[in-house]
């Protein structure tokens, strides 16, 4: 939304993958996959917790 | 016989999404906003269809093919117990353990000292909004969530991982539930996503009303400054359950931002300019918003009118249909108004007059969806509901 102040993690984010990656030893083969699959998997724990806020 | 429903849907989907986009369909569309009314007439228990979304589902599916409505929500027992009680939520009385089995579940505020977020943490709101629902609200709020500073426990775990097996599998559950609908009687689900206000965020689930009300006087900068963090992110929880092909609202649940139970200058200051932008976003990117404004928000009809034309849907409770057609029903469909105490108390003379007193009054150039004012109960007389959906079906013919 134009004119608001960006959120230090952005919506749909726990845990960001930059801050996973520096976790891992260095990864070879498809990087785009595993960070694909991370954000996907993180997304839904976000999803938990304002799911629980919002509908429950 | 499939090929039957299947014609019997579209014709329900173009009526419905005609008339909610503010125009004439070929009659005015049946949409009641039934809850534990589904039970008493399939006849389950508040309890059964609160605990076990199997048993509201099918009651919602009986309805809606015994009364054949246009569109009905899904489920529309907005609490499963059985989840919130695997997760340990405090703030629910629950059919049959906390109020009587054929009660409706209740909503437990806490007195003001004991609000779920305290007056000192909206700077940990303010920076990370879902780090403090997770580190701090989650475990105020449960049971068995462990607070940051204890040890993990065997209860906690079981909360998170049965929480989250369980609200993935409800949530998947949906999909099946309104292929049914359609499959079974030609019925629309009626909604498709989740949002409510900044403002109403704070109030319904993490300062609580009078703590909030409070803070209106002794931090509003801090008020201001939460709303404006929790925006982008119930934006995005809107939109990642909206309708992919566009035609059915996102339910916006409006609760205690209006006059009076805040002042019309606090609306306009904190409710409004940190919802507002949320609805812009939603409607560009092609979606309506379903205002389902519980109680009388009249007062504010002018800030409303500020939207985009057709932008939203306008559900009428205790406000004046009348007045809100006059208002904003050359911008908005409008839907409602058929007072609940008269389909639980009144006879069935009494509510085909007030559906004849409505239509007439807000729906000759279409744009209007019958409906009760309020989501129907348990109070509701199955013949007055009966009575609402054969008038509309005879007396809303355009």
């Amino acid at each position: 939304m134009s004119g608001q102040k960006k959120p230090k993690i952005k919506p749909g984010v726990c845990i960001p993958w930059e801050q996973k990656k520096k976790e891992l030893p260095r990864i070879s083969g498809d990087e785009k996959l595993i960070r694909k699959v991370w954000e996907d998997i993180d997304a839904l724990g976000y999803m938990y917790i304002w799911q629980c806020l919002l509908s429950f | 016989m499939a090929e039957d429903m299947e014609k019997l849907y579209a014709e329900r989907l173009k009526r419905y999404v005609t008339a909610m986009r503010n125009e004439k369909p070929d009659r005015i569309p049946i949409r009641p906003f039934v809850a534990e009314f589904t039970a008493r007439y399939a006849g389950y228990t508040c309890q059964e269809v609160t605990h076990d979304f199997e048993k509201a589902f099918a009651a919602a599916r009986k309805c809606a093919a015994d009364f054949d409505w246009d569109a009905v929500v899904a489920n529309m027992v907005y609490v499963w117990t059985g989840l919130t009680q695997a997760i340990g939520m405090k703030y629910y009385a629950v059919p049959g353990i906390d109020v009587p089995p054929n009660t409706g579940f209740q909503y437990l505020e806490p007195p003001e000292e004991k609000a779920f977020m305290k007056p000192d943490e909206y700077d940990q709101l303010i920076e990370d909004p879902t780090g403090y629902l997770f580190n701090v609200w989650l475990p105020r709020v449960s049971v068995d969530v462990s607070q940051m500073s204890e040890p993990t426990s065997y209860r906690n775990n079981l909360s998170f991982l049965k929480g989250g097996m369980a609200m993935l599998s409800y949530f998947n559950a949906f999909g099946k539930q309104n292929e049914l609908l359609r499959s079974e009687s030609g019925t629309v689900s009626a909604i498709s996503g989740i949002l409510k206000a900044p403002f109403d965020i704070l109030a319904d689930k993490l300062r609580g009303y009078i703590g909030l009300t409070i803070d209106l006087f002794e931090r509003p900068d801090k008020v201001l400054a939460a709303c404006e963090a929790l925006m982008p992110h119930l934006t995005h929880v809107a939109l990642s359950g909206a309708d992919h092909d566009k035609n059915v609202p996102i339910g916006l649940w409006m609760h205690r931002g209006c006059v009076p139970f805040v002042s019309r200058v606090h609306f306009e200051k904190f409710y409004w300019p940190t919802l507002k932008p949320i609805i812009e976003e939603i409607c560009a990117h092609g979606h309506q918003v379903l205002f389902y404004a519980e109680g009388d928000w009249n007062a504010h009809l002018k800030s409303f009118a500020e939207l985009p034309d057709q932008s939203i849907v306008y559900h009428v409770d205790r406000g004046d249909i009348f007045e809100v057609h006059k208002a904003i029903g050359h911008k908005f469909c409008i839907s409602g108004g058929i007072p609940n105490f008269l389909l639980a108390y009144g006879t069935e003379d009494e509510v085909r007059d007030h559906c004849k007193k409505v239509i007439d009054g807000v729906a000759r150039d279409g744009g209007y969806i019958m409906d009760a004012s309020a989501i129907i109960q348990n109070d509701a007389k199955v013949e007055n509901i009966k009575a609402m959906t054969e008038f509309t079906r005879e007396y809303g013919v355009y």
